[in-house]
């Protein structure tokens, strides 16, 4: 998905992790998948230049569908769908 | 699918390693492995609970003099503190601390009340053999 369609979505769950440095931004993420549904899409807010490799390597792992990532100033919003 | 296995042999009771030691087992959980850590000798001295939280009883493994920067780079990236990683990586998936019997004698620690909370159980050296021999993933560290 391009930038303009990612902010378009609308996510089910926030999860705002900036401030936190890695491993930080993959447990929150990991401790919030458990609380949507399959289907439903999570928003991972995270300053760490770590996490926009991380949490889609973790997606794939884990089953859920990595959407993309938009750049915003001084932090990333990280979309995913999960499985 | 089945969940894989890390096996983590934690020899190192120094500032530094417990600190990735911390985070590789937080990134383990994520990724829902069952993970077992067996706390060796100078790790048996971290896990003590007079020791654990009293970071002027933990030295760095190497270059002790960047042991300030260290930790003040830490406090301010918001890195955890490496128990409060062990503690949180229990609280969100299969994590287990099991002491060597004998690495905690070493440094007087002879029963469970002697270490942190979150450690598990006290064992012999057979059972991290075993459980080295069944991991996916075997790390010293």
């Amino acid at each position: 998905m391009d930038a303009s369609e990612l902010k378009n979505l609308s996510a089910s769950r926030t999860v705002d992790a900036r401030g936190t440095s890695c491993p930080g931004p993959l447990l929150e993420a990991k401790k919030a998948i458990g609380t949507i549904m399959p289907g439903e899409i999570m928003e991972v807010l995270s300053s760490d230049e770590g996490t926009k490799v991380d949490i889609p390597k973790w997606c794939q792992k884990q089953g859920h569908e990595y959407l993309g990532t938009v750049e915003e100033n001084g932090y990333f919003r990280i979309f995913l769908k999960k499985g | 699918m089945k969940n894989s296995k890390m096996c983590l042999a934690l020899f190192s009771g120094s500032i530094d390693k417990l600190t990735a030691a911390g985070i590789i087992i937080s990134g383990a959980v994520a990724n829902d492995m069952t993970i077992d850590v067996y706390v060796l000798l100078q790790g048996a001295r971290a896990m003590l609970k007079d020791i654990a939280r009293d970071k002027e009883k933990l030295s760095m493994a190497e270059n002790a003099n960047l042991r300030d920067e260290f930790l003040k780079s830490c406090k301010e990236l918001n890195v955890k503190e490496w128990h409060e990683f062990f503690k949180e990586a229990k609280e969100i998936g299969d994590v287990k601390f099991h002491i060597c019997g004998l690495a905690g004698k070493i440094w007087g620690g002879y029963k469970m009340e002697d270490f942190v909370e979150f450690a598990d159980d006290i064992v012999g050296i057979s059972e991290y053999i075993s459980a080295a021999q069944e991991a996916d993933v075997h790390l010293f560290i």
